[in-house]
């Protein structure tokens, strides 16, 4: 009980911080711009607008929250040390797990904060320009918000160990390259076996954030639903990963001399 | 059968000597890696006790130690070998840390919230709820003089202003013992006043203060005993009293023949033929006007001088003055 109002505190710390910073607005008002151009396009006729408008929304919807996610969770622990903000917090009673589970948790409610904005935003644009609302839009957010998970557990990891610039750069690389380096790393596996076990190795390691982007499945219209089975086993897979990289971040960070 | 008799202990076991210590440092060594990757000592076996109830200055040129030693009694830092207890358990345990309120040197606080906002998140640290949490806020607030300032962003507070937020919440949860660094660092002297006040009001509740300042004459008005590090090394120990009534000298200007050598540390003759003679006691003086007057001598003038706290750490630390 006494832990779970440490990890509130600290989270509602961050959220405020962050809202009051104002870094939110700016993705929504640049996701918003975004949108609002796919219907300048509606206006001179283009045709097959409405699957334009939903891909675009959704991609626009994928990026600008995954960016956000990995400034959020990057940043964060680098900045308190460099800011000296920590050396309050970690005077109280507060264990440096509990004080590094707070701050995920509360770069997690900022990232589906935003999510949630820019998701009104595209909603509203999406309707606005005729395109009907499928269950499948549902389970869409629902995944990327477990994605979302995994993005900062991910790049909270590698902000413990590196420096904000690098920890930023190669969260952003390694995230929206993950597709293509999955597929190179298959490819590579199928073509010398005597290697697959490295290959395999080090793309199990990466995070699957594509698994979790249904966005393609949703832009196109009257797909079925994911099978529930499918959602929990990626809800089990958010929660390992997003264990594992704590475990990381914890393992460099509960010795460290600040 | 004859009952036993309770045990009685013939002199304190080191148990219960350390009970009665709020900080005890023993041979404490901090190291640090320097860029190039060579260790750097910054604690050269310091030991030290605070007892509780005491308020001890812990003084220093820059780079002494002092802010190292400091973290390590919080468990920012690990020392490299020694030991430290803070109010009996192991310095940076979470027992330790929830009885012990601090205020870091250089501290900044999340721009963007206020302060009462501030002090209500590390109040929830501390364990702290609901109605008692905001009446402490608030009357916190009000005692380091943030009354009409709690609903400002902390970022367009001043200096001093923070310097208030940050006494403010270290002495959230009302801790046993206070670990300050640099507690009067941005502080006008309006401020340095109530400061004062404040913790010298704490200290009478029990409050058990240590703290690094450059402020020399703020420590000599507060502090019981004052510990002077210098290259990591603890060279000085004293009661402040102790140090003040070493410091006082008495400067007595006489005519005449009189045998004073008994009573005097230092002579000497000014450009009108009158001897001047300084006594480190009161007494000592009283005793020489008695024989200058005996002896038919005529005393000219009378001048007592205090040496400050400055003048005593710059000799201790061989520094010219």
């Amino acid at each position: 009980m006494k832990k779970l109002l440490i990890w509130k505190a600290l989270a509602r710390g961050v959220v405020l911080e962050s809202v009051r910073r104002k870094d939110i607005w700016v993705v929504a008002i640049l996701g918003l711009l975004t949108i609002l151009s796919a219907g300048a396009l509606g206006f001179f006729g283009f045709s097959g607008l409405e699957l334009f408008a939903k891909d675009l929304g959704l991609t626009v919807l994928s990026i600008f929250s995954t960016v956000l996610a990995v400034l959020a969770s990057s940043r964060m622990l680098p900045d308190e040390i460099k800011n000296r903000t920590l050396y309050p917090l970690l005077a109280r009673p507060v264990s440096r797990f509990d004080f590094l589970f707070g701050k995920f948790l509360g770069a997690v409610a900022v990232s589906w904060i935003s999510f949630s904005l820019l998701a009104a935003m595209v909603a509203i644009a999406l309707f606005t320009f005729g395109v009907t609302f499928e269950l499948i839009l549902i389970q869409y957010a629902i995944c990327k918000m477990m994605g979302l998970v995994l993005v900062c557990a991910f790049s909270l990891a590698l902000s413990a160990y590196l420096t904000p610039a690098a920890a930023t750069t190669l969260s952003l690389v390694l995230l929206f390259g993950s597709s293509m380096m999955l597929r190179g790393l298959t490819m590579a596996a199928l073509g010398s076996p005597d290697l697959a076990w490295l290959y395999t190795s080090v793309s199990n390691l990466l995070p699957q954030v594509g698994l979790f982007d249904l966005g393609s499945r949703a832009t196109n219209q009257n797909w079925t639903l994911v099978p529930a089975w499918v959602v929990l086993a990626l809800a089990g897979y958010m929660a390992i990963y997003s264990t594992a990289m704590l475990t990381f971040s914890w393992a460099k960070f509960r010795r460290r001399a600040i | 059968m004859v009952p036993k008799k309770p045990k009685v202990p013939s002199q304190l076991s080191d148990y219960q000597i350390r009970m009665s210590f709020a900080i005890n440092c023993q041979g404490l060594h901090v190291r640090y890696r320097s860029k190039s990757g060579k260790p750097v000592e910054a604690v050269s076996g310091l030991s030290f006790g605070v007892e509780k109830g005491e308020i001890v200055g812990f003084l220093g040129p820059n780079g002494a130690g002092k802010s190292s030693t400091l973290k390590v009694l919080m468990g920012f830092i690990e020392p490299y070998s020694g030991s430290a207890k803070v109010l009996e358990s192991e310095s940076g345990s979470i027992e330790s840390r929830s009885r012990t309120g601090y205020l870091p040197e250089v501290a900044m606080y999340y721009p963007f919230l206020t302060p009462f906002e501030t002090l209500t998140l590390y109040g929830e640290l501390q364990g702290l709820k609901g109605k008692a949490l905001r009446n402490e806020t608030f009357e916190l607030l009000e005692r380091v003089g943030l009354k009409g300032s709690q609903k400002k962003q902390n970022r367009t507070l001043s200096k001093g202003m923070l310097q208030r937020v940050g006494i403010a919440q270290s002495l959230l949860g009302n801790p046993e013992l206070l670990i300050l660094d640099e507690v009067t660092s941005g502080l006008d002297p309006i401020g340095r006043r109530e400061l004062r006040a404040l913790l010298q009001e704490k200290n009478k509740q029990g409050t058990t203060l240590f703290f690094s300042s450059h402020e020399l004459s703020e420590v000599s008005r507060i502090c019981d005993r004052i510990l002077i590090i210098d290259k990591g090394k603890l060279i000085a120990e004293r009661n402040l009293k102790e140090v003040e009534a070493s410091l006082s000298k008495y400067l007595l200007t006489y005519n005449g023949e009189t045998s004073l050598f008994d009573l005097s540390m230092e002579f000497e003759e000014d450009e009108s033929g009158n001897m001047r003679a300084s006594f480190a006691t009161k007494d000592a003086l009283i005793e020489a006007i008695d024989r200058v007057k005996i002896s038919g001598g005529k005393v000219t003038d009378i001048v007592a001088e205090q040496g400050s706290l400055e003048d005593y750490f710059l000799e201790t630390l061989g520094v010219a003055a």
